[in-house]
Order: structure tokens, then sequence, then C-alpha cells
């Protein structure tokens, strides 16, 4: 008498189960082409036809495919100049990153001095100041280097990170002593430890800040703008896009405005694609958390 | 530690240490002092003229600058306030169906979600002023088929704000939902499965034991997504430009366009100093808050 029940029960929460599955399956498909979709819809309209982006309501997809706007954008700006110039500024500013954040977060977590938490405080502070609180004097302190409308100007402020001190002290730190003292009991000088030995250690946390600096590096605006006001010859792509902008008011230009927002997106969306494994687990464990 | 053993200390500190100080310390510390001073920001900084609280005063004033710098930090606060109501329970959300659904196609959702973040907020602002357009965008178009009337989004001053949340919203839910289970990923299972024990299930598991024990981690995606909102300036400054009268004059547009482009450094630094004072108010009451919620 009681069996039969318990077992409809049963037999009601396997099928609720599969139900709850089925649910959550749609909703997670739902919500990934939801948030693709913005990228979508730009790489779809750089395809499209000015006739087509014209059109209301919206064409989602272009009869024909054509490459036409890619063209036109590369008779408006210097593509090939201006992504040459995102790829400096954003692989000279992360090898200086990497480079200053290894060496300082190893004397941070490894080396001990008389006033090193306090150094090691003032300079994580600086991580949480946004930008625009010294934009003003660090123009002027630029322009008095002589290094604005210069890739220089745009590179130098920004060689050394606060983030990327306090991520690669907090993965230094991990590295047992032992290794570090056995290599100076061989006579290794402090530089060589740094680079022969805690280097290779601490590989994923280095490529993830590369990852970081790479794309943070590539995608930045205020700062370029700020610098290179009018001196075109060293625009960035996302800089260069803002020439686009004259052609944004009208829908008929949609297709070359979007086209160019294309060329300024896929560098660093590929890179993510390479790096994402490394990137993702690095964010779950900088301890920044938990 | 041997002589040369400091000697190499020197060298691998002084290039950070060195940079950080030069480029964030040295100006932070311009930025206070400029603030005291009326200076242009063409000329050199020997030319700046004490001025006492005289900046100060204009800002805070009725004048025209006091008002348009008050609408630049109101709406800055509606903007964070709204990306922190909207961020926080999204990011948890999303963070228990990536981290608890076990489903394959969850971690291709994590990859989505975050590729986002990864877009350069120019090109962002350029496609969603495409995707907002009120006749050929496809927003519009999908709020129709749902029987919503048009939107007017970014060229009507009620809407605008909201608009360049939502942009942010979309760029950076990623980040905070990676983080948020980072936080997931923290909580021992044995805590959950002691609680299951008591009898605890579904809803009252997640509002008694998950959601308490994430408070570490939703108090840093706070701090970060408002000190990410301060900072909003691409679509300010490519789509919008402060505009429709005003309703998105943000204050890192607004104080570069004082600063900057009207040179009118001194201002803009006393600006910019009024922004660090609230911020660290707001952070540190903020702190304060959990700090006490914590000891009890």
């Amino acid at each position: 008498m009681k069996k039969a029940p318990k077992r409809i029960a049963q037999c009601r929460l396997e099928v609720g189960r599969g139900v709850i599955k089925a649910v959550l399956y749609i909703l997670v498909l739902g919500l990934s082409v939801a948030v693709a979709f913005p990228l979508a819809w730009m790489v779809l309209s750089s395809l499209k036809t000015p006739a087509e982006t014209l059109r209301s309501p919206p064409v989602w997809y272009p009869a024909s495919p054509s490459f036409e706007a890619y063209a036109k954008v590369s008779g408006i700006i210097d593509v090939q100049r201006s992504l040459l110039n995102s790829v400096a500024i954003a692989s000279v500013t992360t090898a200086g990153i990497l480079v200053t954040s290894l060496l300082a977060g190893y004397v941070f977590a490894k080396q001990s001095f008389f006033g090193k938490n306090l150094l090691f405080a003032l300079m994580i502070a600086t991580m949480f100041l946004p930008p625009i609180v010294t934009l003003i004097p660090l123009y002027r302190i630029i322009q008095t280097l002589r290094l604005d409308g210069s890739l220089a100007g745009v590179i130098l402020p920004n060689l050394a990170s606060a983030f990327g001190i306090f991520l690669m002290r907090q993965f230094i730190a991990g590295v047992p002593d032992e290794l570090i003292e056995a290599a100076r009991i061989d006579g290794a000088s402090e530089l060589r430890i740094v680079f022969q030995i805690v280097a290779p250690v601490v590989i994923p946390p280095l490529a993830a800040l590369g990852l970081f600096a790479f794309v943070y590096h590539w995608n930045s605006y205020l700062w370029p703008l700020t610098v290179l006001q009018g001196n075109d010859g060293q625009y960035p792509i996302v800089l260069s896009l803002s020439r686009l902008l004259s052609y944004n008011r009208s829908a008929i230009n949609t297709n070359l405005v979007m086209a160019g927002a294309t060329l300024a997106v896929l560098p660093p969306l590929v890179l993510f694609g390479f790096l994402q494994r490394s990137f993702v687990r690095t964010i779950v464990n900088t301890g920044l958390i938990g | 530690m041997t002589a040369s053993g400091r000697g190499w200390t020197v060298v691998m500190l002084a290039p950070s240490v060195g940079l950080l100080t030069v480029f964030v310390l040295i100006p932070m510390t311009l930025t206070i002092a400029l603030s005291f001073y009326g200076w242009s920001s063409q000329t050199p900084f020997a030319s700046a003229r004490w001025i006492g609280f005289d900046n100060f005063k204009e800002i805070l004033s009725v004048g025209s600058v006091g008002r348009d710098f008050r609408q630049a930090v109101g709406n800055t606060c509606i903007y964070a306030a709204a990306s922190i109501v909207l961020i926080l329970p999204l990011s948890v959300a999303l963070g228990l169906l990536v981290h608890q659904s076990r489903l394959r196609c969850a971690t291709a959702l994590r990859t989505i979600l975050f590729s986002t973040y990864m877009v350069p907020m120019v090109a962002v602002a350029l496609v969603w002023s495409k995707l907002y357009s009120p006749t050929e965008g496809p927003i519009n178009q999908v709020l129709g088929w749902l029987g919503i009337a048009p939107l007017p989004w970014l060229s009507r001053p009620d809407t605008a704000l909201e608009a360049l949340v939502i942009l942010n919203v979309w760029q950076q839910l990623g980040y905070f939902t990676i983080l948020a289970v980072a936080g997931l990923t923290q909580i021992p299972e044995t805590i959950l499965e002691a609680a299951r024990i008591d009898g605890a299930r579904n809803l009252g598991l997640f509002w008694h034991v998950t959601l308490p024990l994430l408070r570490r981690t939703l108090l840093f995606s706070g701090i970060i997504v408002t000190i990410n909102a301060v900072q909003v300036f691409e679509p300010v400054a490519m789509i919008t430009q402060g505009g429709p009268v005003g309703a998105t004059n943000v204050v890192t547009y607004h104080i570069r366009r004082v600063g900057i482009e009207r040179s009118e450094g001194g201002l803009g630094s006393a600006m910019a100093m009024i922004l660090v004072i609230v911020l660290s108010a707001i952070v540190s009451l903020v702190f304060l808050a959990a700090g006490r919620r914590s000891e009890k």
C-alpha cells in the first residue's frame, strides 16, 4: 500500500530531473546565442550591401555576402599601419609589464628588506586609482618629455603594472624556497634565479598576465587619444575607428563601420581563443577572492 | 643577505617602483597640488598660480561649472548603481548555471560570456549604436515581435544612460560570472552536505548557505564594478558626446573635457580630487558595513 505512492514519487522525480536538465540546456543555449548576438550582428552587417543596411525592419542575413566594405575601409583609414601601431603598443607594453612584474613580484615574494610591506602596499594602492585622476598632470609630463604624439609616449607610462606585480607575487610566493636556496648555493645570481628557476614554474600566470596586458592595451582608448591627438599616422586601430564616426551618422555606411569594428575586434578575440584556458584558471586562482 | 644580494634587490625593484612613481604617484601628488592652483594644462607647471580653495568653491557653487560636474557625478552614480543591480545577481545566477549544472555546453557559455570582455569598448560602442538604431536596429525589431513599442534608446535623455548601462552589462558580465564561479568553487562541499542533512533545499539552501558564503566575492565584485563604472568613456566619447542634453555626461568624460580639451588643468584636477574622495568614502563605507555584519 505504502510502496506505490513512493514509486510514483520517484518516477516523478526522474521525469522532473529530465525536464530540469532539458530546461537548463535550452537556457544555456539561449543565453549563449543572446550573448554572442551583438558580435554576430557586427560580422553579418559588415558583409551586407548599403541597400540591405538601410532596410527597415532590418535584414539579418546578407543575401550575397561581400567584402566590399572592407576594401572601402582601407580607403578611409590606413588599416595596415593602424594594426601595426596597435601591435607595437600592445606587444612592447606587454613585454615590459611581464619583465617588471616578474622581477618585482620575485622581490616582494622572496626577499626581505626594511619597509617592504609599506612599499608593496603603496604600489598596490595605485591599482585602484581610476586613470582619469592622474590623466591631466600625466599628459603634461609626457608633453614636457616631448613624447606627446609618439608611440613612445603611449607606451612608456604603462611599462609597469601594479596588478602585474600583485599577480606575480601571489604565484611566486608558492614556489618552494628550497629550489631558490639550492640555486643560491650553486652560486646563481638573483637575476639568473628569476629567469631560469622561477619563471619556468610560473608560466601559466605569466601567460594569463600577458594576455590580459595585451588585450587591455590593444583596447585602451583614453590614454592613446590624449597622447596622440591629431597625429593619425600613429593611431592604433581603436583610435582609427573614431575616423569612421562621420560615416556612422547614416545607416547607408553601416557595413563600412562594422567592417572597421570587426578588424579591431578580431586580434584580441583570436588571442583569447588560444589562451582562454590558462586565463580563466588564473582568474579563479588569483587569490583576489575567497 | 649578502651585499651583492642587496644590490640585486635594488636592480630588480627599480624598474617597477621607478615607473609607478614617475607615472602614477607623482601625477597623483600633482593632481592634489594642482587642485589648489589656477593652471592651464597647455603651460608648464611653473606657471600655475595659487588660488587656495577657489576651484573647489567653483565646483560646489550654483554656477554652470558646479551644475555640469554634479550632473556628471549623478549620472555616474546612476550608471554604477544600475550596473551593480544588474551585474551582481546575473553573475551569481550564471555562475550557478555554469558551476552546478554540469552540462558540457556550460563551458561553452562561459567562454562566450568571457569573450565579450576581450572586445575593445570602442567597437562595442559602434556595434551597439547600430543595434539600438530605432528603425534599422534589431533590438526594436525583437521588441516589436514581443509586442513592445519601439524605444528611442540613445537619442532621448530619459533612455540614453540606461542604454549605456545595458551595453556595459553585456561587456562585463562574463568577467564577474567567472569571479562568481571562483567563489562558488571555494565553498566546501561538506558545508553544503551538512546543510542538506539539516533539511535545507534548493532556494533555502541557496539563500541561507550559498549566498552568505559568497559575500566576499560579491563585495569584491561590487567594488570592481564601481571602479569600472567611474571609467566609462568610449561610448560617451564616440556615440553620445555626453548628450542628449547632458544625460550621458559622466565623470571621466567631463573631467577630460575640462582638464584637457578646455585646458583648465587646475579645475579638472580639483574635480579629480573630489572624485577620489567620493570614491574612497564609498569603498570604505562598504567595507565598514561588511565588516560590521560579519562581526555579528
